[in-house]
């Protein structure tokens, strides 16, 4: 159950936020799709095979000449990644420990309305925002390359990729908001919260960039989100989704349980 | 009948502080001071009672239920207004208010604008641009605005004017007549003897006295501090038969407690420029009638 007064006015505060990724997004999807050329290979296909390393340590080699593979590639490796990870962080700290670090928290609890209530009112807020975003990208994506290039994108296999970044984001936002739950003042819950999927990245970055450290990237939770593996329609890459799915479940779960039971000094 | 109860109440946050076997009960309709110098854990009392700890030892009751285990059935028929007011940053006071009463899901009853009225309270400004009157005032609404049974005000007149003071004063007055129970923490002598039936007072979280305010009020005792012309007189004066408590530069400070005649007797024998008396906190008064050590 969540308290619905609670959930608008958390919407509301969220907007501004979404805007600004929103149009961030736009400019990325908008130049790097105006990039593809499907006769002769992209222009940052020519980049890279002139600096391999970089291009590979940001995700963006692309397994064929797809249009979605090619977006995959571009989008998927970095943008998509970062971006949404980014209003995870700000999000879960917004609506939960920044409330507890100032007081104003104090009269969300001096009411009749349960704790459990408020966190998951509050987690409903963060995953509003989220679905919004990448639903959004889906849209952007699939407008953009019917405009450009019709009917050149594989619309499902584009879907699913982006339902494949909303689990990797949901469960990035589940550590996010458990954080944010877990510590009494905005430091420690942006350090922690932001710093271990950070972390993860750069694990997967660093995974990336060679073959004698390509195991490091196993090491995290970004290896269950196989883009790759999507497209070419891998079951792996399907069981990873439903893994970060389960995980971003358990997650919320736990900040839930977590802010129920805590003491709070405000 | 007592509404709120707590009993052995601990939570030590260590070096002393926290507080250690607490325990005291508030009867139904009554208003209860809550007094004690800062850090002396009346608002982690206070945030027990509110359900937002969960005691160490003991428990406290409000209504006969749980207050950490039961806390959203007892908020229904709370109000609290916190000693810090914080709302959240970019709203108004109206949309707080309008807030509020639908987060707690209360059904409009009029008492909201009789409340604004009586405080004279504009809420239309942003609420990080008001003063902290005017917050102050904005919190006492929200407490008020859905008619609770049970109050709990930590230090509810912070940042008000005295006329505003008084006008809280006879709300209080108005809700005890209507027979709600109160717990009310507080520096203002005034406040606490006009509104308080007993009062509690606790220091380094334990509970050093609890009486009746007609109690206190009877062994009230005064500071005086008396000016005298040169050095030689104040040496005189401070060796007189009085209860002298500090003796700086030209000013004596005495004690008076049932012996006015004699002080002004003495007085008359010196060259007295000035008589001065300071504003004495609460608990200062209530010490001293307890003989405990001054802080």
């Amino acid at each position: 159950m969540i308290n619905w007064t609670l959930y608008k006015r958390g919407l509301q505060g969220s907007w501004k936020m979404l805007l600004i990724f929103a149009s961030v997004i736009t400019m990325y999807f908008t130049i790097i799709i105006s990039m593809f050329d499907p006769a002769l290979g992209s222009a940052l296909n020519e980049f890279a095979k002139a600096m391999p390393e970089l291009m590979t340590i940001v995700g963006m080699n692309p397994v064929s000449a797809e249009l979605v593979s090619f977006l995959e590639a571009y989008l998927y490796g970095f943008i998509m990644l970062v971006f949404p990870m980014l209003f995870c962080i700000l999000s879960a700290n917004k609506l939960m420990a920044r409330h507890v670090d100032h007081g104003s928290m104090t009269y969300l609890v001096a009411a009749p309305v349960r704790r459990e209530t408020v966190a998951l009112t509050q987690i409903n807020v963060m995953v509003t925002g989220l679905i919004m975003l990448v639903s959004y990208a889906t849209l952007l994506g699939i407008v953009n390359c019917e405009i450009s290039f019709p009917g050149k994108l594989d619309i499902g296999k584009f879907i699913l990729l982006n339902i494949g970044v909303l689990s990797l984001q949901l469960f990035i936002g589940g550590i996010c908001f458990l954080c944010s739950c877990i510590f009494n003042d905005c430091k420690s819950a942006v350090g922690i919260g932001a710093g271990i999927p950070t972390l993860g990245f750069i694990l997967q970055m660093m995974g990336n960039a060679g073959k004698e450290l390509e195991n490091i990237k196993y090491t995290t939770f970004f290896t269950l989100f196989d883009s790759d593996g999507i497209i070419s329609g891998k079951a792996g890459a399907l069981a990873g989704m439903f893994a970060l799915f389960a995980g971003a479940i358990i997650l919320f779960t736990a900040a839930i349980i977590v802010f129920s039971r805590k003491d709070l000094h405000i | 009948m007592s509404v709120c109860e707590v009993h052995g109440l601990t939570r030590d946050y260590g070096n002393g502080r926290g507080v250690f076997d607490l325990s005291f009960a508030i009867h139904q309709g009554e208003v209860f001071g809550f007094l004690g110098p800062n850090g002396a854990g009346k608002t982690t009392t206070i945030r027990h009672l509110m359900g937002f700890l969960r005691p160490e030892k003991g428990y406290c009751y409000i209504d006969g239920k749980d207050c950490w285990k039961d806390r959203t059935e007892i908020q229904k028929n709370l109000g609290y207004i916190p000693g810090e007011m914080v709302f959240f940053d970019d709203m108004t006071g109206t949309d707080f208010l309008s807030f509020m009463a639908k987060y707690r899901n209360v059904k409009s009853n009029g008492r909201t604008r009789e409340l604004l009225d009586r405080f004279e309270l504009d809420p239309r400004g942003k609420l990080k641009k008001m003063s902290k009157g005017m917050k102050q005032k904005v919190g006492i609404v929200a407490a008020f605005m859905h008619d609770p049974e049970v109050l709990i005000l930590d230090e509810p007149t912070s940042g008000l004017d005295p006329l505003m003071q008084n006008r809280f004063i006879d709300l209080v007055l108005e809700e005890k007549a209507r027979g709600k129970t109160i717990l009310m923490s507080s520096h203002i002598f005034e406040e606490i003897e006009r509104t308080c039936n007993r009062v509690a007072i606790i220091k380094n979280g334990k509970l050093v006295a609890m009486d009746d305010v007609e109690t206190l009020k009877a062994a009230q005792v005064k500071k005086y501090i008396v000016t005298l012309e040169n050095k030689d007189a104040v040496a005189a004066f401070a060796g007189e038969s009085l209860r002298v408590t500090e003796v700086s530069h030209n000013q004596v400070t005495v004690i008076i407690q049932n012996n006015i005649k004699e002080f002004i007797a003495i007085m008359n024998r010196y060259p007295v420029i000035n008589i001065v008396t300071p504003n004495q906190r609460l608990e200062e008064i209530f010490m001293q009638y307890y003989g405990g050590d001054r802080t």
